[in-house]
């Protein structure tokens, strides 16, 4: 069919609004040819909707979407050549699997015999061959998900489009799902939009994922750069864990980085992609995962605090401590085999790891 | 939380599960219900059903002997013969003129949520809940002061207003067990909006447009009240025939024709169960 490479998607200043209430706000995007961008977000904050602007479904209030750099605005869905797998598939449950994946040929006028084989390769493509004369009904979950990505691909769209596609799967299934999908993708060099609550599915399938939040894209960064340098306390609290300490800017130290004022007092030091002006209130945070506990204080940017509880999950284990102030402060660290845990009352440090540190984002 | 409802101690298990009230009530209920129903449904259509085949000259039950020789006097009842077929007849474009009414404009109730698409659903509804006598009656003078007569069309227009509803309901209900993504898909596969109605609306919704057209059929095949007043002698219908018989002269052909259209019901039903799903479609 027409070229392996994929099309550029472009969103300029998308806003969409139901009545008075803004679903979409003023949404700036664009996905480069054959990539795939997760968008993540809670429930409700315009992942759906952004999708359905996408693929003309709805048109939105404001702003252009663009494909190539050409306006498809005009173009209704059956001209804009986007492919959307459904999260509950929306297989047609009257036609056999060959008819569901031959269907977009043929409303879309393509020969028999064109036909027939294109379907043939599809069928191949995600191992349904033996498949073809069921009904989709007669399918597991995973089976359906592949014969709904098939029919999908058969008419070549410029755009695909997955809205939760793995959301109905079971664990071990999702995952094989997963790099199955992300294996057609590559193969086929096709732009690519994930729409997911799954903060792991959107990382680890994506190129860039971009977090949403009530109708605006907080950040759009790889998924390393949305974990380890969150642009918003957001991101950082909606992709991973993380603990959130409140304080004051105090002034700078001697080299010139902010320093915090925490409410029990202590001072850290903090790096931050906003200014911080003296004097003003900010949230500090630092993943669990980022510190060490020590018996001594280690030096400077260590929280002394005492320890509540000790979780052991396996290979790690959470300690839970209460910090001078009252403010509680979550540690995850490597166990080695056999090691105690720490009774509850130890008296310990908490230190950034060299690598990593405070955050810091405006209260 | 899941934590907590792991360690939640279980509750502790009877040790026979005793009928509750409720459960046994439910029963009972349904059990007069359903003795009801073969008292006053199922030993009348038998008793007609036994009569027909009587070899006396007199409708009367228990019958005696057995013959077929009212089945056979059927095919020289002339009247009878042709009110029937009025009826088929009538039936039939009732069926068609349903169908054609009612799909779309239960589409269009389906997919709209304005107050007055609601109005105008009530109001396509209506003739099921109003007395079609009382309906039959008001038509009879309307046309009469329209300048018009009782005829075939005119009998046949009154049974599509009060048959619609039957097609009407159940096309409702299978278009709002239709998925909506499946339209969606299938435009953004490429097919246009009619293609789409033909290739996918259609065919999932034809289940519930058959029922409906199958319960049309029957509600205008022994439609008593409307075809009273609409009907005139040369289109006059089966079931007032068959009443005018057993007022005059207490025909016992009229339990042979009687015992025939239960028999051709019980058949088309089973048809209709078998290839349409009748009762399910009727949920
Ligand atoms: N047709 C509509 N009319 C009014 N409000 C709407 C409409 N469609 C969506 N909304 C609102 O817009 C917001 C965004 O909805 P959307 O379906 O895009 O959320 P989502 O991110 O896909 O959520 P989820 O993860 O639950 O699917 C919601 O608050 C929703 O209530
Ligand atoms: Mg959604």
């Amino acid at each position: 069919m027409s070229g392996q490479r994929g099309h550029e998607l472009q969103l300029e200043a998308i806003t969409q609004r139901f009545h008075d209430f803004v679903a979409v706000r003023d949404i700036n995007l664009r996905i480069g040819a054959g990539e795939l961008v997760a968008l993540l977000g809670p429930s409700g904050c315009g992942k759906s909707t952004l999708l359905r602007i996408i693929s003309g479904f709805m048109r939105q209030t404001e702003g252009r979407v663009l494909f190539d750099g050409e306006p498809v605005d005009h173009l209704s869905p059956s001209r804009r050549g986007v492919g959307i797998v459904f999260q509950n598939y929306a297989l047609f449950p009257h036609l056999s699997i060959r008819q569901n994946i031959a269907y977009g040929l043929e409303v879309q006028g393509v020969a028999k015999a064109k036909r027939d084989a294109r379907v043939d390769e599809m069928l191949a493509l995600v191992h349904m061959s033996e498949f073809a004369g069921r009904f989709p009904r007669q399918l597991s979950g995973g089976q359906q998900q592949r014969v709904a990505l098939a029919r999908c691909l058969a008419v070549d769209p410029k755009i695909l489009l997955l809205d939760e596609p793995f959301g109905a799967l079971d664990k071990n299934l999702r995952l094989d799902m997963q790099i199955e999908v992300k294996r057609l993708q590559r193969e086929y060099g096709i732009t690519t939009v994930l729409v997911t609550h799954d903060q792991e599915e959107a990382l680890s399938m994506a190129d860039r994922v971009a977090v949403m939040s009530r109708g605006r894209v907080e950040q759009i960064a790889s998924p390393t750069d949305i974990y380890d340098r969150p642009a918003t306390l957001f991101v950082n609290q909606f992709v991973g864990s993380t603990n959130v300490l409140d304080g004051t800017v105090s002034t700078a130290d001697a080299d010139g980085s902010p320093v915090v004022a925490l409410a029990g007092g202590r001072r850290i030091r903090v790096a931050s992609d906003a200014p911080l002006t003296a004097g003003s209130a900010v949230r500090v945070s630092i993943r669990p995962e980022h510190l060490h506990l020590h018996a001594e204080a280690p030096g400077a940017d260590a929280l002394p605090g005492a320890v509540q509880t000790a979780l052991p999950l396996g290979a790690l284990v959470v300690y839970d401590l209460a910090l001078e102030g009252g403010a509680a402060l979550k540690v995850s660290v490597p166990r080695q085999r056999g090691e105690a845990l720490l009774p509850a009352g130890a008296q310990v440090w908490a230190a950034p790891q060299p690598s990593a540190g405070y955050r810091a984002f405006p209260a | 939380m899941s934590e907590q409802t792991l360690v939640m101690p279980a509750p502790p298990l009877p040790r026979r599960a005793a009928p509750s009230f409720e459960a046994w009530s439910l029963r009972c209920v349904f059990g007069v219900l359903a003795a009801l129903a073969l008292v006053f449904l199922v030993a009348p259509t038998l008793v007609i059903l036994l009569t027909s085949f009587t070899a006396t000259e007199s409708l009367r039950f228990p019958p005696e002997g057995f013959s077929l020789r009212w089945y056979a006097a059927l095919l020289d009842a002339d009247q009878m013969q042709a009110a029937a077929w009025n009826s088929l007849v009538v039936a039939l474009w009732t069926t068609v003129l349903c169908v054609l009414l009612g799909t779309p404009a239960a589409i269009a109730i389906a997919r709209s949520k304005s107050p007055w698409v609601r109005a105008c659903d009530v109001l396509f509804m209506s003739p099921l809940l109003l007395p079609a006598l009382a309906f039959g009656f008001a038509a009879l003078i309307f046309i009469h002061r329209l300048g018009l007569r009782p005829d075939l069309p005119l009998l046949v227009l009154g049974h599509v207003i009060v048959c619609t509803p039957f097609v009407l309901r159940t096309t409702i209900a299978a278009l709002t067990q239709l998925e909506p993504s499946l339209l969606d898909a299938s435009r953004s596969l490429g097919a246009s909006e009619w293609t789409t109605f033909r290739r996918v609306t259609l065919p999932l919704i034809a289940r519930g447009i058959g029922a409906g057209a199958f319960l049309a059929f029957m509600a205008s095949f022994d439609n008593v009240p409307v075809s009273l007043f609409l009907a005139d002698e040369r289109t006059e219908v089966l079931p007032i025939h068959l009443w005018q018989q057993i007022e005059n002269n207490l025909d016992v052909r009229t339990a042979a024709a009687s015992g025939l259209i239960v028999l051709l019901t019980l058949t088309l039903m089973v048809i209709a169960e078998r290839t349409a799903g009748l009762t399910r479609q009727m949920r």
